[in-house]
């Protein structure tokens, strides 16, 4: 039976991200152009930030033109009837894809390319976020056409809402039977904000038309400042070209973490791991990934390094100027600090350090006594407690924590050339183990206890034998990925005895 | 509340002639004004959430009209107060979220529909069935067998679901039962228009007062010996009269076509759905004609057997679209037509899903399925069928593509005042040890998602401290039960306190108290600062508490995180028996906000000192580990990557969206997380004194080579 096909238009959003608005603009403009038209929504709990849908369709006949006779618009979307699917969000518009409402012999997609991590990304306890490439590719795969644009940075750049950069991203794809000035004309009727979301407006339509990506302040990586020329120098005669630039990076750290001599012992420590990634023929992999991981082992968190980057000249003038907006206001910030008894001993040589947490262990206090204090750093007061603190640099050295450090740091070194003797594979994997120590208190002794249990049970085995070598790398990569899932450790432990069945059965086997 | 809706209810004023454009609830709105109602009432639950908001603000026009509102403390009270039709010629609705609400208003409902009413009397159920549903899946019509109350399920378009408000107060008025009239959440959001008629004033309303009660009659009250004889009357007289006004006024519609031997028996609220799911294979248009005839039940229950028996007899087969199990209305028409040895064969459940939404690719599916288990003459069904499955074939292969995305379900708002009771459970568990906890319905259901994943029973709303009661004397360790303020006064009180006390409980009860019940949109409750009409509703849950015998009972701000994990303990530990509350006080954050907001724009405006508040992260700090995230969970605390040239792992940052609240501080001092979290202040108007001091300090820390404050813009 032949009759008109409804023009159909799927949103996309988070709640609360003014969806429910952008609907009654787009419906407004079709009551207002004479067309029949009708939108759905699911209000409820999902628009508390969770993932929601809006649904509108529009029979491209005018009204007066039906003769009275009345279409029947449907009220939830079909896969494979959908002419225009927008996205606020790009892992929300891979949801649209993936629900399959979007078809190549029909659909055009919009989508922002900007991203609102969902809390499992976020929770990771190292990477969770899920691979943007994939979710660009799935779009351009499944839409007839499609236009990818980040309309966060259109909002922000035009002091709008991205709803409003949304309904002008829909004008601008041409495929409402509306016209861009009614959609204004919308705007100005529900007069709430109209300046604003018309800037907007504008700013989603013209990038729409001209398919343009708005500029975005590229996220600049933070430089250490350069140093002594000698030691750049070295680098980049002893070392692979692969490895230089983050060898570089590593000594201008360690110069503004402690000293040039410190960056000298960081070279020699590189010394024997450029020799293992020759020998292995690694052409500066293994170097490159050892170099990151020692530059940031070397420069370990403590109350120094702290203090330090609290009252860095720049760190405060970008709260100013980013994060306040600083005209001429008065501002101050404050930062909050709660050493325990560990911290405190950090700093003390080993044989004032080992009686004090000896006699604290004992006592319970360890993991329980803290002096927990709020500094203002803008303060003459605060800023002085800290500058005292940055400058117990010159301390650090003969302190009990450096001595454990160094020990710990040259253990890792001295796994990663034996592991390199057997395979370029496993040397990067005992090498990359060093990603689970960090951070501080609770967490930096997970991070370590983590680690030890992987040498342990994998690095140490692996490395005598006991663990088939082609199985190695891979079940180091496992344990350590588990690692990082849970605090608590059981995805580790269930990990490690998944590796340890395997092993055994193996070894029945043969 | 959340969503205003001063502007729209304007609409409400319309009159014959004029034209309506708006929402599915405005116009339900609409239909009872039209209908003459004289009283209106119900409790707030998505997806009729907003009808009551609407109702609300409406307040003026029904006051003009005589109409009195009723925001009931639960569903229980606003199905009592249909009680007011069974002796008086007045019309009058109520609504709620069904089947929770018809769940907790079941017993004012059978001795409603026992004596049954002379005044027409509805209930507007908001069906939460299906996509963005919040509860379990069961369906109202269970209700409407057993205690005889009819089932309108009106097509998802304004001129129908009008035409169905108006026909219904009839229909309740010439059967003597109540009705109810279902809507799911997309036929309650849709936008439409359809021609006003006038409001109309109730025969007996506020304006028009009756004069003292009716004599004396036994026959209203439900109460024996007459429930036997309204037992009687049920099924002999109000069951054929309404079969007879909904066949007299033709309440459901008949859509003829020539594929004469099949049809389809469809639910009102999905013809819409079953019409288009028709179009797309080329069976119908869009204007609704259809080649296959079809059914449309706009009363789903009771059904009429003519109608049946008419409709199905001659066919080959029908196929029945009921969504929900069981299913009711595909096992009466079986027996009707047994009974009236009609050999029309009946497809329903087998052909479509036993469960779940009917959404429109199911329907295709379940269609195509029809046809070609009959397949009807004068179609090739099978090249049908073929076609209707390639249409939704995509859906598989999309879905696979992808795999797996991340969930994004509804979460604490950024600064919401519950979020922080979440995190200090956590740390309390931490030291000493995991314990049972009962939760509830309410905004702190959303810790039963990640990052909390806390809560290990559900049992309804006000039920966390009544579902914990086995549980404690058999668990070596107290229980905590959760419940809002919401649930507080709508149930928990009775069910949970009272009862607890009454049985010597022990456990611990945390009620959080944020002023609204704020999961439906921020609606009063008793214990809020205000009402509706501005006066304090002088409600107050402590002294509630000590008036009822409470003898442990704290008040805790609820963002002192670390003061929450030491209350939590005292209440865990301490060895004094009997419940242990602790009132977790922190307003709800959208509804301050709105507030907050709205003062400090007036404050700047007037030139008065205001300071804005952020939280940040130090990224040269943060080592990425998100300790910080699993306990706090906030929208606004998120990850970017880090812009350390040696560091891969993505770090914390705290977006624009932050509303200041403190929580990221509070969680990493009390967990001692790490020292990347900050607290920036800048004052708007400052004053000569603020502008003194800060220019004195940041000079001196210039000199002693700090950052000067110098060039800041």
């Amino acid at each position: 039976m032949n009759s008109p096909r409804p023009i159909t238009l799927l949103i996309a959003a988070l709640g609360g991200e003014g969806g429910g608005v952008l609907t009654g603009w787009i419906v407004s403009a079709a009551e207002q152009a004479g067309f029949p038209v009708q939108s759905t929504s699911i209000p409820g709990v999902a628009q508390r930030t969770g993932a929601t849908t809006y649904y509108i369709e529009i029979l491209p006949v005018l009204t007066r033109e039906l003769g009275g006779k009345r279409p029947v618009l449907a009220l939830t979307p079909g896969v494979g009837d959908i002419d225009i699917a927008v996205a606020s969000e790009l892992l929300e518009a891979g949801r649209t894809v993936a629900s399959g409402f979007v078809t190549p012999g029909r659909t055009f997609f919009i989508g922002s390319l900007s991203r609102f991590y969902a809390m499992d990304e976020k929770i990771a306890m190292g990477d969770g976020r899920f691979d943007q490439d994939r979710l660009i590719a799935i779009v351009k795969d499944n839409a007839r056409d499609s236009l990818l644009i980040d309309m966060e940075q259109l909002a922000k750049q035009s002091g709008s809402i991205v709803s409003a950069v949304m309904l002008g991203t829909i004008a601008g794809c041409g495929k409402l039977p509306v016209t861009p000035e009614q959609l204004e004309a919308a705007i100005r009727a529900d007069g709430k904000s109209v300046d604003s979301n018309l800037r907007g407006f504008r700013a989603g339509l013209e990038a729409a038309r001209a398919k343009v990506q708005p500029a975005k302040p590229v996220e600049k990586k933070r430089h250490a400042p350069t140093t002594p020329e000698l030691l750049e120098h070295e680098v980049s005669y002893s070392m692979p070209a692969l490895a230089q630039a983050t060898a570089i990076e590593g000594v201008r750290r360690l110069i503004a973490y402690q000293s040039v001599a410190y960056a000298r012992r960081y070279l020699d420590r590189l010394r024997p791991i450029t020799e293992a990634d020759a020998a292995a023929g690694a052409h500066g992999k293994l170097l490159k990934e050892v170099a990151r991981h020692l530059a940031v082992r070397m420069s370990y968190e403590d109350v120094v390094r702290v203090a330090q980057a609290k009252i860095a000249p720049q760190r405060l003038r970008r709260i100013a100027r980013e994060e306040l907006r600083v005209k001429d206001e008065p501002f101050s910030v404050h930062d909050f600090l709660k050493p325990g008894i560990e911290e405190l001993c950090q700093l003390l040589p080993s044989f004032l350090a080992r009686p004090i947490l000896r006699v604290s262990e004992r006592r319970g206090w360890l993991g329980r006594v803290y002096f927990g204090m709020e500094i203002n750093s803008t303060s003459i007061s605060g800023y002085l407690r800290f500058l005292m603190l940055a400058k117990l640099r010159r301390l650090r050295p003969y302190g009990h924590r450096y001595a454990q450090e160094q020990r710990q740091i040259e253990s890792w070194l001295g796994l990663i050339v034996e592991a390199a003797r057997c395979s370029v594979e496993l040397g990067l994997e005992v090498a990359e183990c060093a990603r689970l120590i960090k951070g501080y208190g609770d967490t930096y002794a997970r991070g370590l206890s983590n680690y030890r249990t992987i040498e342990a049970r994998l690095t140490q085995p692996a490395l005598a034998g006991h663990i088939a070598m082609e199985r190695a790398a891979d079940a180091l990569a496992s344990a350590r990925t588990a690692a990082l899932v849970d605090p608590e450790g059981e995805s580790l432990a269930k990990c490690l005895s998944e590796i340890d069945g395997q092993a055994s059965f193996r070894i029945a086997a043969e | 509340m959340e969503r205003s809706f001063k502007k729209e209810v304007q609409e409400l004023r319309l009159g014959d002639g004029d034209t309506f454009h708006g929402e599915g609830i405005l116009a339900v709105t609409k239909a009872l004004l039209q209908s003459g109602v004289s009283y209106v009432g119900g409790y707030q639950g998505a997806p009729v959430s907003h009808l009551l908001d609407v109702l609300v603000d409406a307040q003026d026009i029904m006051t003009e009209l005589g109409v009195h509102l009723e925001t009931c403390s639960n569903e229980a009270s606003a199905a009592a107060m249909l009680g007011a039709s069974i002796n008086y010629p007045l019309r009058g609705a109520v609504t709620w979220k069904s089947i929770v609400g018809t769940n907790v208003a079941a017993d004012a409902l059978s001795n409603l529909s026992s004596p049954g009413v002379i005044g027409g009397a509805m209930i507007i159920l908001g069906e939460d069935y299906g996509e963005g549903a919040s509860v379990i899946q069961e369906r109202s019509y269970a209700y409407a067998l057993k205690s005889s109350m009819w089932l309108l399920d009106p097509r998802p378009d304004l001129p129908s679901i009008v035409r169905t408000v108006e026909k219904g107060f009839e229909l309740s008025e010439a059967s003597h039962a109540p009705v109810m009239l279902e809507l799911r959440i997309r036929a309650c959001h849709a936008t439409g228009e359809f021609a006003a008629k006038n409001n109309r004033k109730g025969v007996v309303s506020g304006l028009n007062r009756i004069q003292g009660p009716p004599r004396f009659n036994y026959g209203r009250l439900a109460h024996p010996p007459v429930i036997f004889t309204q037992e009687k009357l049920k099924v002999e007289e109000r069951l054929p009269a309404a079969r007879a006004f909904i066949r007299e006024h033709k309440l459901n519609e008949l859509i003829a076509g020539d594929l004469d031997d099949v049809g389809i028996v469809v639910m009102g609220g999905l013809t819409n759905s079953v019409l288009r799911a028709l179009e797309r294979m080329g069976l119908a248009d869009i204007y609704g004609s259809s080649r296959m005839p079809l059914l449309v039940l706009n009363v789903v229950y009771p059904l009429v057997p003519e109608e049946i028996r008419e409709f199905c007899a001659g066919k080959a087969a029908v196929l029945v679209v009921e969504e929900g199990f069981p299913d009711y209305i595909e096992q009466a028409i079986n027996v009707e037509l047994r009974r009236a040895d009609i050999q029309t064969r009946v497809l329903g459940k087998g052909s479509l899903p036993q469960t779940g939404e009917y959404t429109s690719d199911v329907l295709l599916e379940g269609l195509a399925a029809f046809l070609q288990a009959v397949h009807p003459k004068n179609i090739d069904a099978d090249t049908v069928a073929e076609n209707t499955r390639g249409l939704i074939a995509h859906k598989a292969k999309a879905a696979a593509a992808l795999g797996p995305l991340p969930p994004r379900p509804p979460t604490f708002c950024t600064g919401c005042p519950e979020r922080p009771v979440f995190s200090a459970i956590k740390l309390m568990q931490r030291e000493l040890g995991p314990t049972h906890i009962s939760a509830d319905i309410g905004c702190h259901a959303f810790a039963t998602f990640a990052p909390f994943s806390l809560g290990n029973s559900i049992l309804g709303y006000g039920m966390s401290l009544a579902s914990a009661a086995a549980v404690g004397p058999n668990m070596d360790r107290r229980s905590i039960a959760i419940m809002g303020d919401g649930g507080f006064w709508h149930n928990g009180l009775i069910t949970g306190v009272a009862s607890n006390l009454f049985n010597k409980g022990d456990g611990v009860l945390i009620v959080m108290q944020n002023g609204y019940a704020s999961a439906t949109g921020q609606q009063y409750i008793p214990s809020s600062v205000t009402s509706r009409d501005g006066a304090v509703p002088g409600m107050d849950i402590e002294q509630t508490l000590r008036a009822m015998g409470v003898k442990w009972l704290r008040t805790v701000r609820t963002y002192s995180v670390s003061v929450m994990v030491k209350t939590l303990k005292d209440a865990m530990r301490t060895a004094e028996r009997g419940l242990k509350v602790i009132i977790a006080d922190g307003e709800c954050q959208l509804a301050r906000q709105r507030r907050v907001r709205a003062e400090d724009a007036v404050k700047l405006e007037r030139g008065e000192r205001v300071i804005r508040t952020r939280y940040g992260v130090d990224e040269e700090i943060c080592t990425g580990d998100h300790s910080c995230i699993r306990l706090s969970g906030c929208p606004s605390l998120t990850v970017k990557p880090s812009t350390d040239p040696l560091r891969t792992d993505p770090v914390a940052t705290v977006i624009e969206s932050c509303v200041g609240c403190g929580l990221c501080g509070e969680v990493a001092q009390a967990a001692v997380l790490c020292p990347s979290f900050y607290r920036a202040e800048i004052i708007r108007n400052a004053t000569w004194r603020d502008r003194a001091l800060f220019r004195f300090r940041q000079k001196v820390i210039g000199w002693l080579g700090g950052y000067s404050g110098e060039a800041a813009a």
